[in-house]
């Protein structure tokens, strides 16, 4: 005898009935889905079967052998070339502009020297 | 600022083709994925596809929303998703406890007070739309007996030892109608998005 009331709208019914189905499905051996595939005449263990229809995939293989890496790598190698160019040009302009504040603060100081005893140092001659 | 290579915006690949090129899924637990979307997309109105569902659930795993627990397999655990969209649609369209359509007598915050308006016409519509898919499914195994009292028991709650009481079935006629059912079952998901 049963002794639970279960309550049986069309609603809660199909909610059931797709509730257990779906763990059916969960349950379904990777033979049965072949099974059901070659009933309709598919092979989805060829590529590009038909059973795969409705969403387009890649399987693992197939996205590493496709264009759309083979583009995504390039643009990326591309890009990341173009990073370093931009990275390197810019370290040398800061190196260059480094220089620049550097040689304005103490300008050479063996030139300076040089002028400054030019300017400064006794004529030995007019001494004598 | 960070260059992005215009070709990839281009070419994004879907949450499922994510899925499939890094190997969470196999091509097998693709199908059984792409029949257990069909299901699930029946009784949901006609604009929200079986493809649009499994789109979702995969997003939803990779995106973090939903995270799945350790042990539990990758196509239980999408399925699981999937299950919840099609109960929060439910929901949803029913006017359940978050729709924003509930309307309060009072301004106050008292909710033992809340009143919620519902469509009638919705309830109606969800019952001839769920009693039009009952017999959707119950055509798929159509000329099969002993799966249609499976369903006929399914669908008043019972058990399967009650269902095999009530049948008057052994076990292993349970099992391979079970079995029946599943094949029906992958066949009809297996062809669609042919149409």
């Amino acid at each position: 005898m049963r002794t639970k009331l279960t309550l049986t709208t069309p609603a809660a019914a199909l909610g059931r009935i797709l509730d257990h189905l779906d763990r059916e499905l969960i349950e379904a051996s990777d033979e049965e889905v072949l099974e059901a595939a070659r009933d309709l005449g598919m092979n989805p263990l060829m590529k590009g079967s038909a059973a795969f229809l409705g969403l387009q995939c890649f399987s693992f293989a197939e996205f590493f052998d496709s264009d759309v890496l083979k583009n995504l790598l390039l643009e990326r190698s591309a890009a990341q070339k173009s990073a370093a160019a931009q990275k390197s040009a810019a370290a040398q302009k800061s190196a260059a502009a480094q220089l620049i504040r550097a040689s304005n603060k103490q300008p050479n100081p063996r030139a300076k020297s040089t002028e400054t005893r030019a300017q400064t140092a006794p004529c030995r001659s007019k001494k004598r | 600022m960070p260059h992005i290579p215009q070709l990839a915006d281009q070419r994004i690949l879907t949450p499922a083709q994510v899925a499939l090129a890094l190997n969470i899924i196999s091509r097998m637990d693709f199908l059984r994925l792409k029949a257990i979307a069909r299901l699930h997309a029946r009784g949901l109105p006609p604009d929200i596809g079986w493809d649009d569902l499994l789109q979702e659930a995969f997003t939803r795993a990779m995106v973090g929303t939903r995270r799945k627990p350790q042990g539990v397999a990758m196509v239980a655990f999408l399925a699981g998703i999937m299950r919840s969209l099609r109960a929060e649609h439910w929901r949803r369209a029913h006017g359940g406890p978050a729709s924003k359509e509930s309307l309060r007598i009072d301004h106050q915050r008292d909710l033992s007070r809340a009143a919620e308006l519902r469509d009638p016409g919705s309830d109606l519509e969800r019952a001839l739309l769920a009693r039009e898919q009952i017999e959707a499914i119950e055509q798929l195994f159509a000329g099969d007996p002993v799966a249609l009292g499976i369903i006929a028991g399914l669908a008043e709650g019972r058990s399967a030892a009650q269902i095999r009481a009530t049948m008057r079935i052994a076990k292993t006629d349970y099992d391979s109608a079970r079995k029946r059912m599943r094949r029906a079952l992958l066949r009809e998901g297996l062809t669609c998005g042919l149409n």
